[in-house]
């Protein structure tokens, strides 16, 4: 290493060899992580190249120093944007996928109007909690991959390829988790003509893929959205067996609890009319509920 | 042979003739625009002969299932791989034939060491309304006719293909005659399965205008042997599930009472 610091100062003194020697030295070798080696992840490249979080974007309306997570003593860190909690559960009607709105950098509140509940065919959906721009390019993915099986097979693609499509794209993406930006931890729900009955996943990082009995719950607020509904399910009076509006109410419960203490995840916008995504899997596919229908249970219920 | 340009075009002349000859007996395939969106129409043994290409695109062959095959495959992929680089709403049916099948097609037509496609197919692509409905004539050789109503031409809300030239003008010169645009699908079910029935005569005998007691025996009859085939592609809010495969239970009986209107007004 010392030979490169050498062949800077060279550089920069003789600038002979090299006219723009001086504003070579603008970058000297430290900065650029050389003499340490390459240590750390794509995070710790950016912060040490002194590159800047969310907190200099001004159309977001922070302020400066809020964004990204500092993990060095103060000084402006990057963080990846993430998106956070989304809970699904069966119930008499089928599956209902629900997420809550916000997108986060850190401690910044990047987007209060994310779409974390994405249809991916005529009966599937997946939620997602992790970095968007990787799961949305999944669900995209996802979504072509079904369709071009459908149209060049003349048949829909089983059940079992579908939740495993998802299962090979977790995988393929282990190095953007390991580098520390990425990371898509996932729920897929669909339903399942042969058996009549509706099916719901969900997945770790490196992919492995888990049925779900009753109900997941993936994000930062996972934690107080599975107490929600394990209470429920065991002391109060059941899940599977709700109906429509018990179920929606619930879920949107669930998702106000775990917006109580955790930053990361949003609450109920009313000014803004900004209210959680709530869709249903049933035997006739998939429903979105409207705002206006969102509001008047908000309403009714005091959620 | 490139050297001696008359037995060029002789070979490309006979090759016409030869591919004319073996789609012949094709069964017709009749597609209209409606209220819910674009019905197809056709009727056969075994083979499936209507296809999904892409959010708004469907398509209808008759020819060697092989050609079919590739075609059909050929045409998913570039539409595919159009709509996942850059978005489904930049695939279109016109850019699709023109500048994807339409130069393949002529290649392998004229070059006559190789096989033709023994194909003719018919594109029909879903707008926002029937004003903007596509239906594109696909011929073996890479020409094509479009429904756009160029040059002065009269706007068609319908697609054929048939066997002959002849027989599609028939079935033609029946669907404009009536305007399905306002109809609901199923009423639009019976005035294809009329057009096929009149291609489908023509085909078999190549004679002026049909009694309506002869159409509506002849329908009946080739109900008894074919399976019929009904799709339609909706103006969804949500296009790539525009396309749908109509259960043939129920069907029968809207082709029929179709025929049997159609039949007193005439045609």
């Amino acid at each position: 290493m010392s030979g490169e610091t050498d062949w800077m100062e060279g550089g920069g003194k003789g600038g002979g060899m090299f006219a723009g020697g001086g504003a070579m030295a603008a970058f000297p070798a430290t900065e650029l992580g050389l003499q340490e080696g390459i240590d750390g992840d794509f995070g710790a490249l950016l912060r040490r190249r002194g590159t800047q979080g969310w907190g200099h974007c001004g159309s977001l309306g922070a302020v400066e120093g809020g964004g990204g997570v500092t993990r060095r003593g103060g000084d402006l860190g990057w963080a990846p944007t993430e998106a956070t909690t989304i809970l699904a559960f069966k119930f008499s009607g089928g599956v209902l996928v629900a997420g809550d709105r916000r997108a986060t950098a850190g401690n910044l509140v990047v987007y209060d109007r994310a779409d974390k509940v994405l249809q991916i065919d005529g009966d599937s959906l997946m939620a997602i909690a992790g970095v968007p721009a990787t799961a949305w390019e999944m669900a995209r993915m996802l979504a072509h991959s079904f369709q071009f099986y459908r149209r060049t097979q003349l048949q829909e693609l089983s059940l079992e390829g579908k939740v495993r499509a998802l299962s090979k794209l977790l995988r393929d993406n282990l190095g953007f988790v390991l580098q520390g930006v990425g990371m898509v931890v996932p729920l897929f729900a669909t339903y399942d003509h042969l058996a009549g009955v509706p099916r719901l996943y969900f997945y770790d990082p490196m992919g492995a893929q888990f049925e779900a009995a009753e109900y997941a719950a993936s994000g930062s607020g996972a934690g107080a959205v599975r107490s929600v509904l394990h209470y429920v399910k065991t002391w109060g009076g059941g899940i599977r067996e709700m109906g429509r509006g018990d179920a929606v109410v619930l879920a949107l419960r669930a998702l106000e609890t775990a917006a109580e203490n955790d930053t990361a995840t949003g609450g109920v916008d009313r000014r803004g009319s900004v209210y959680p995504l709530v869709k249903i899997i049933g035997e006739s596919g998939v429903q979105t509920l409207s705002e206006r229908e969102l509001a008047e249970v908000f309403e009714q219920q005091r959620i | 042979m490139m050297e001696e340009p008359y037995r060029w075009v002789e070979a490309v002349a006979n090759r016409r003739e030869y591919v004319e000859q073996q789609l012949a007996g094709g069964s017709p395939i009749a597609a209209v625009s409606c209220r819910e969106g674009i019905l197809l129409l056709t009727l056969g043994r075994q083979r499936r002969k209507l296809f999904e290409i892409y959010d708004r695109i469907a398509m209808g062959a008759i020819g060697h299932p092989g050609d079919i095959e590739r075609l059909r495959m050929g045409a998913i992929e570039l539409a595919s791989s159009e709509g996942f680089l850059r978005s489904a709403a930049d695939v279109s049916l016109r850019r699709l034939a023109d500048f994807g099948l339409s130069p393949l097609l002529k290649n392998s037509f004229e070059q006559v060491c190789g096989p033709p496609f023994l194909v003719r197919m018919l594109f029909a692509e879903v707008g926002r309304d029937a004003g903007s409905d596509v239906f594109l004539r696909m011929e073996y050789d890479g020409a094509s006719h479009l429904n756009g109503g160029g040059f002065g031409g009269a706007f068609e809300h319908y697609g054929v293909v048939a066997g002959s030239v002849v027989v599609a003008g028939r079935m033609e010169h029946f669907l404009r005659s009536i305007c399905t645009v306002e109809m609901s699908w199923e009423e639009a079910v019976g005035v294809l399965f009329h057009a096929w029935v009149l291609g489908d005569m023509g085909s078999r005998e190549e004679k002026g205008e049909a009694e309506p007691a002869e159409v509506r025996v002849h329908a009946l009859e080739r109900l008894g042997v074919l399976r019929p085939e009904v799709a339609l592609l909706e103006r969804s809010p949500q296009p790539a599930m525009a396309w749908r495969m109509l259960p043939t239970e129920g069907l029968r009986g809207m082709m029929e009472a179709g025929l049997g209107s159609w039949v007193k007004t005439g045609s």
